[in-house]
């Protein structure tokens, strides 16, 4: 079968995806029946590079990524991915952007070259070029040697990565991974967040990178997009969100009543349970203020350590804000500012 | 030492100096629209309804099928080149029917499970639909694979078998009588092709499981055709006033409108007697495989419609509703 240049036959090169967002969301809003609410009033912008879109089970991150690819329509409000309009664009969107779905989606008894090939074919890929490129997204994700073998008999690991490299197969301009480190051991996790920073920031491709949790997405994320029940909670470039979200967490043997009301007093609004109490760190001042508190009460302090955020306290602390009185002041004493103006900032700042 | 002269050597282009690694490149050449996509999708399933691409045990179904549907073929072939029959013994247009029902039972059951049962199994097709083809191209490509796959089945033998006879045969006008029989034979051919492919797979999808997608195949056209086969004769043999298990059944045939309607009726129960009912109404003149439409010929027709049109619908439906990406 000939190559012949289609609708789609130009040069998917485009400028604009230098300088305006590659996701851009307004107001965007999907309804499942009259009760749920998936995606709630959801405005957003992504930059180039790696973004990390972090959100626990639920939070409507599998729901954002079928409106990006145009497969679900927005009951109300607009999505944008490089440029063009979900609502009208979904074939072009869908053709430069690759997805890799978190649960398992490879048939056990063809090897990894044939699955690869055919889905570049699906891509829009003439014959010899899907399988030139999957060879070439084999090589990339590091399975060049064990291409010939048969899916069923790979690891989990590998599966993995097959599964990165059909998303690659088409030259996305854009990635959409769900939960890439799902079920892998630390090992794998390295390796894979290694080799997705590396088409990011090598191969010049937009990433959006899906996760439950915080601490894995952010050693390779430049920006970061937190959903909870379908609401933007934050929308951030990687370091103000690191910065926010560094925790010391204090354990004393008794007198945590005490402990959380000195502490409260000193307003560190400590938040906790019986056993620790975590305050949030916004400078070397909060270790002192943490000393002389618990000094002062002569309490016996058994532990302190400094830890990031756990996504599911980041949401606490969220809806706090949303939510709570205390909306002035934001975790580590930041400016809170709207997401919006957080975000206008970052992509700015690129 | 020697070792990493040879290996740079391989490495150096003329006049390029040293490749270290090529990187990641793009891609900027033409892409192939929706519908090449889906066509692309549809070469891809019709080889994997005979098995190309998979292991030796996926070919097996598939040419043992073929073997058998080609053999009166064969057999026409060599009764005729040995001078035992001066005249065709296979019609054009049944073939042998009963062969050819059971062997398209099979094969249908289990090769239509192959090419939609499978993606279901392994979760693929949110890859599908993430891709520039719409949901209704997946059936579409699906469907026009399978009914080529079951059109090889029927016609290839039907084209051997007009080969055979024409070696054997005398004379253009004999030729062209050949040909002129042929070609009915092969629209009824795309006839049982358009329409068992849609049955196939629309029973076929609606499991991952493959046992039981080839099971819901091969129970309804089994069962369909044993039902079809059984009250036709007993409407046939037409005694409304007997005794025992088939009486029941005889005397609500009787009631409902003589025993010669009944009996022309039933075979509206199964695909393969609606097929060739059809092909009765529409001038066939061969003996029906089980019975004759007699005055109902355009009820066959209508009948062929609804299971096409059921089918089809029912089978797109299948990809807009239940099965979701992620």
């Amino acid at each position: 079968m000939t190559a012949e240049p289609s609708d789609d036959g130009q040069p998917l090169a485009t400028d604009q995806s230098q300088s305006a967002p590659v996701i851009a969301t307004k107001a965007l809003t999907r309804r499942f029946g009259p009760s749920i609410t998936a995606l709630d009033d959801l405005t957003m912008a992504v930059g180039s590079g790696i973004t990390g879109l972090v959100g626990a089970n639920g939070a409507g991150k599998s729901t954002l990524i079928k409106v990006l690819l145009g497969l679900l329509l927005p009951s109300s409000g607009t999505a944008s991915v490089l440029g063009l309009d979900t609502a009208g664009h979904g074939e072009r969107i869908r053709t430069l952007t690759g997805y890799m779905p978190e649960h398992d989606c490879l048939p056990p008894d063809v090897t990894a070259t044939e699955f690869v090939t055919h889905m570049g074919r699906m891509s829009g890929l003439p014959p010899t070029t899907a399988r030139e490129r999957a060879a070439e997204s084999l090589r990339h994700v590091g399975l060049y040697e064990e291409r010939y073998r048969h899916i069923g008999t790979y690891s989990t690991g590998m599966k993995q990565r097959v599964k990165l490299a059909q998303a690659l197969a088409g030259d996305p301009r854009l990635l959409l991974l769900d939960e890439p480190t799902n079920g892998l051991d630390p090992a794998g996790r390295a390796a894979m967040l290694e080799l997705i920073s590396r088409i990011g920031t090598e191969f010049g491709i937009s990433v959006v990178v899906s996760s439950h949790l915080l601490g894995e997405v952010e050693q390779i994320c430049d920006h970061l997009i937190a959903i909870d029940g379908g609401r933007l909670l934050r929308s951030a470039t990687m370091s103000s969100f690191t910065q926010a979200s560094q925790v010391l967490a204090i354990e004393v043997d008794e007198g945590v009543d005490l402990l959380a009301a000195e502490l409260s007093r000193r307003g560190l609004n400590p938040v906790g349970n019986e056993r620790e109490l975590l305050v949030v760190i916004s400078g070397e001042g909060t270790f002192d203020q943490v000393r002389d508190a618990v000094a002062g009460l002569g309490l016996p302090l058994s532990r302190m350590e400094q830890r990031r955020h756990r996504v599911e306290e980041l949401f606490r602390d969220a809806e706090e804000r949303f939510s709570g009185s205390n909306r002035g002041a934001g975790p580590g004493g930041r400016p809170p500012g709207t997401p919006r103006d957080e975000l206008t900032g970052a992509v700015d700042g690129r | 030492m020697a070792a990493d002269g040879v290996a740079n050597a391989g490495l150096i282009a003329p006049g390029a100096g040293v490749i270290h690694d090529i990187g990641y490149q793009t891609y900027d050449g033409p892409r192939l629209g929706r519908w090449k996509i889906a066509a692309a999708l549809s070469w891809h399933s019709l080889r994997s309804a005979f098995g190309f691409g998979r292991g030796a045990k996926a070919k097996i179904v598939p040419v043992i099928t073929f073997v058998i549907m080609c053999a009166p073929a064969v057999i026409n072939a060599v009764i005729m080149a040995l001078g035992r029959s001066h005249v065709r013994v296979v019609d054009y247009d049944t073939y042998v029917g009963t062969l050819r029902v059971f062997v398209l039972l099979v094969f249908i059951a289990a090769q239509a499970p192959e090419l939609v049962s499978r993606d279901l199994r392994s979760r693929v097709l949110p890859l599908y639909f993430a891709r520039p083809m719409r949901r209704v191209d997946y059936p579409t490509a699906k469907y026009a694979a399978f009914v080529l796959a079951c059109l090889a089945i029927i016609d290839i033998p039907v084209l051997l078998l007009y080969i055979g006879t024409i070696m054997q045969v005398h004379g253009g006008a004999a030729v062209w009588a050949q040909t002129r029989a042929l070609f009915p034979g092969l629209l009824v051919g795309l006839m049982w092709a358009v329409v068992l492919a849609a049955v196939g797979l629309v029973l076929a999808c609606v499991s991952g499981r493959r046992a039981y997608s080839t099971g819901a195949v091969a129970i309804f056209l089994f069962m369909t055709w044993t039902l079809t086969t059984v009250l036709t004769k007993i409407a046939a043999a037409g005694s409304p006033s007997g005794t025992g298990s088939g009486a029941g059944v005889g005397v609500r045939v009787a009631s409902a409108g003589g025993v010669s309607g009944a009996e022309h009726l039933f075979g509206l129960i199964s695909p393969f007697t609606v097929l060739d009912g059809v092909r009765q109404w529409l001038g066939g003149t061969s003996p029906g495989i089980v019975a004759d439409p007699g005055r109902y010929g355009p009820v066959y027709g209508v009948m062929l419609l609804v299971f096409l049109g059921v089918s089809l619908g029912a089978l797109v439906r299948r990809y807009y509703s239940r099965v979701s990406i992620a």
